[in-house]
């Protein structure tokens, strides 16, 4: 009897400890996302490097995450809600890791454009708004995942469709942009590769969301059929 | 105690003697059914009781109805007793908990408890909107679960608390956040987070000062070794020469009235607060103007506007050289055939001396930064005309001691405002 109590404290113990370091690591891909940010805002080329080395780290993570999950299935045989729990976490593991590489790209982007010398200044502004909508979303899935939120976890997902469209709008008004002057093709293009990444990042937040229901309610959320969505 | 067994026996004797003369007159059985109907009805009287314990053993209260009889009564009354001590014992801990987290809520920093594995146990409402936490739904939440900033989560985990840990505050925009690590009773913690935004800025403007302070020595410095460079190798003509000499002297000097200003201004803000002696304005205006119409060589229109009162309380030399300030400044933006207006006048309960000009103004976003150490709108235009960067700073710096205010208006291309308003306490014969 006694045995039995020390095993499921110390199970609780390891998903306890599952969770957490799966919130580091989204704490991980929160900062690279602010710091890719603010690098676009400030036109900071020496932090693009840090990121990409700090990607590696994320990824790092995501593999002993994943082992860490399969270990705990195997030895503890989880039922019900903790295997959803289990389950999530193996997917939102994903989720994160996938927003690290765009929070990279953009770093990378960044690179590229500041280093070919231009400004996104002028008309780069509307990336910024998505890109803090964004980080807002990565950061509210990421509570509701720490308090098991499903209230918060709907608004992340509500949320997703701003960025969409904002992101339409974006890339409307850089085509305009470029077909007035075609020399600011280059730079545009590769501003329309941020904004693309911005807007994935805030998808993968809202898969991170739709996991959290998933764990919470045992409800598979995504991709309702159409007249549901409408 | 004794007593109600004494009680007890004497009822059992008394059933004993009504049974014992019925059993030995009537017949055995009558004598013991007598006997055990008294035994009977004393069981009853006790279960009565018993079962009103038991009744409020299930929810027990502070019930004042609760009486037992006989025997009962005394333990029903300590029991009474006891429930209503603790009760109050408990209400008198609910209130002391409940002040010491008024006191934890009424701090101004945020505090935050962890227990041993860093869930946590209590956080004020500071600390919530600090770090954004809820404590409704936060309580025996790991605290790295919301505050993930890899930086904190490696300082709470270094376990060297040695340092504050310096952390941008994710939830409040442009916040910077330091935490303190306490620990306290068997590897509990106390977190502090203290919002150090301003004195981040403080540190942030004073290091922009030194390195202004270095900037303007150096460029008049570089001036003058270089030249004294030529002068060591080369072999220059006398007339060269005499040029060299000229505008080493030049940006000698300049550097004299930087360090003069510097000096100046440390000496305002390391002085005794002006005394109240009262100042001639008529003799003080009358100084002004005869400055500007100096300095201007007749390029400006100067007009006064002022009968001299009143007058104002304070020290003399500082309100000169602010005010003098003011109308040099004036002379100096405003190209020649401008118009330069001195007004000194009662306003409200204090008074307000204005310098207007027709000059080149200045544009609405350089305004909130006029008085900023070594601040200048237009670095070449205002060195070419002999400015240090730091007139404005000591006339602020002036009229702060004096109790007054500094407002500027001003429009690109039309001119500029300096009113400085002093108030009621400062003017004299009030």
């Amino acid at each position: 009897m006694n045995d039995t109590q020390h095993l499921s404290s110390q199970f609780d113990e390891d998903l306890a400890r599952l969770r957490t370091s799966v919130l580091q690591m989204g704490g991980l891909v929160e900062t690279q996302v602010a710091e890719a940010i603010a690098a676009y805002d400030k036109g900071d080329i020496a932090s693009v490097k840090h990121i990409v080395e700090t990607d590696r780290k994320i990824n790092d993570l995501e593999k002993a995450i994943d082992d860490d999950c399969a270990h705990l299935i195997a030895k503890r045989q989880p039922a019900a809600s903790d295997l959803r729990l289990v389950f999530g976490i193996s997917k939102i593991v994903t989720d994160l890791e996938r927003a690290g590489d765009e929070a990279k790209k953009i770093a990378k982007g960044v690179r590229r454009i500041y280093e070919a010398g231009q400004m996104p200044a002028q008309y780069g502004v509307g990336v910024r708004h998505i890109a803090e909508a964004a980080l807002a979303m990565v950061r509210d899935s990421l509570d509701a995942f720490a308090r098991l939120d499903v209230v918060l976890a709907e608004k992340v997902i509500r949320s997703d469709e701003g960025v969409d469209i904002e992101f339409k709008s974006i890339v409307r008004q850089l085509i305009t942009h470029m077909m007035e002057d075609p020399r600011t093709i280059t730079t545009s293009l590769d501003i329309i590769w941020i904004a693309r990444a911005v807007e994935r990042i805030g998808d993968h937040a809202k898969n991170v969301a739709e996991h959290v229901v998933f764990i919470v309610e045992g409800k598979d959320i995504r991709h309702p059929p159409k007249e549901a969505k409408a | 105690m004794s007593s109600q067994l004494i009680r007890g026996l004497l009822l059992i004797a008394g059933s004993a003697l009504v049974a014992l003369p019925a059993g030995y007159f009537v017949a055995s059985w009558v004598g013991w059914s007598v006997f055990c109907t008294g035994l009977g009805l004393q069981m009853v009287f006790h279960f009565r009781n018993f079962a009103r314990l038991e009744r409020w053993s299930r929810a027990p209260n502070a019930d004042p109805d609760l009486e037992g009889q006989g025997a009962w009564d005394e333990v029903f009354g300590r029991l009474y007793q006891h429930e209503k001590d603790v009760r109050a014992q408990l209400a008198r801990r609910d209130a002391e908990i409940a002040m010491l987290i008024a006191a934890g809520q009424a701090l101004t920093d945020g505090v935050v408890l962890l227990d041993e594995a860093d869930r946590i146990l209590f956080c004020n409402t500071t600390a919530e909107s600090q770090l954004g936490l809820a404590i409704a739904s936060d309580r025996g939440q790991a605290i790295v679960n919301l505050v993930r900033q890899p930086e904190f989560v490696a300082y709470l985990q270094g376990r060297d608390f040695d340092k504050p840990l310096t952390l941008r505050s994710e939830r409040v925009r442009d916040c910077t956040l330091s935490i303190h690590v306490i620990p306290y009773a068997d590897n509990h913690r106390l977190l502090q987070v203290k919002d150090i935004t301003q004195s981040e800025r403080l540190d942030r403007t004073r290091r922009d000062f030194v390195a202004n302070v270095s900037h303007e020595l150096r460029t008049p410095l570089t001036v003058l070794s270089g030249f004294l460079e030529t002068l060591q190798e080369i072999d220059v003509d006398p007339a060269e020469r005499r040029r060299y000499v000229d505008l080493m002297a030049e940006q000698s000097k300049r550097m004299q009235t930087i360090v003069q200003d510097l000096l100046t201004l440390s000496s305002i803000e390391s002085a005794p607060p002006p005394g109240t002696e009262v100042i001639d304005m008529a003799s003080l205006i009358d100084k002004l103007r005869r400055d500007a119409e100096a300095l201007s060589g007749g390029r400006h229109t100067i007009v006064v506007e002022s009968d001299g009162r009143p007058d104002l309380r304070g020290s003399e030399p500082e309100l000169v050289s602010a005010l003098a300030n003011l109308v040099t400044n004036a002379v100096r933006y405003t190209p020649a055939g401008g118009s330069i207006r001195v007004v000194w006048h009662a306003l409200g309960q204090g008074a307000e001396f204005a310098v207007e000009d027709t000059g080149i103004g200045i544009a609405p976003e350089h305004i909130p930064r006029l008085t900023e150490r070594f601040y200048r709108v237009d670095r070449g235009r205002s060195r070419d005309s002999g400015g240090t960067g730091l007139g404005l700073a000591i006339v602020k710096h002036s009229l702060n001691r004096h109790n007054a205010q500094l407002e500027v208006t001003s429009e690109p291309g039309k001119g500029s405002r300096f009113a400085a308003r002093f108030p009621a306490s400062r003017v004299a014969g009030v």
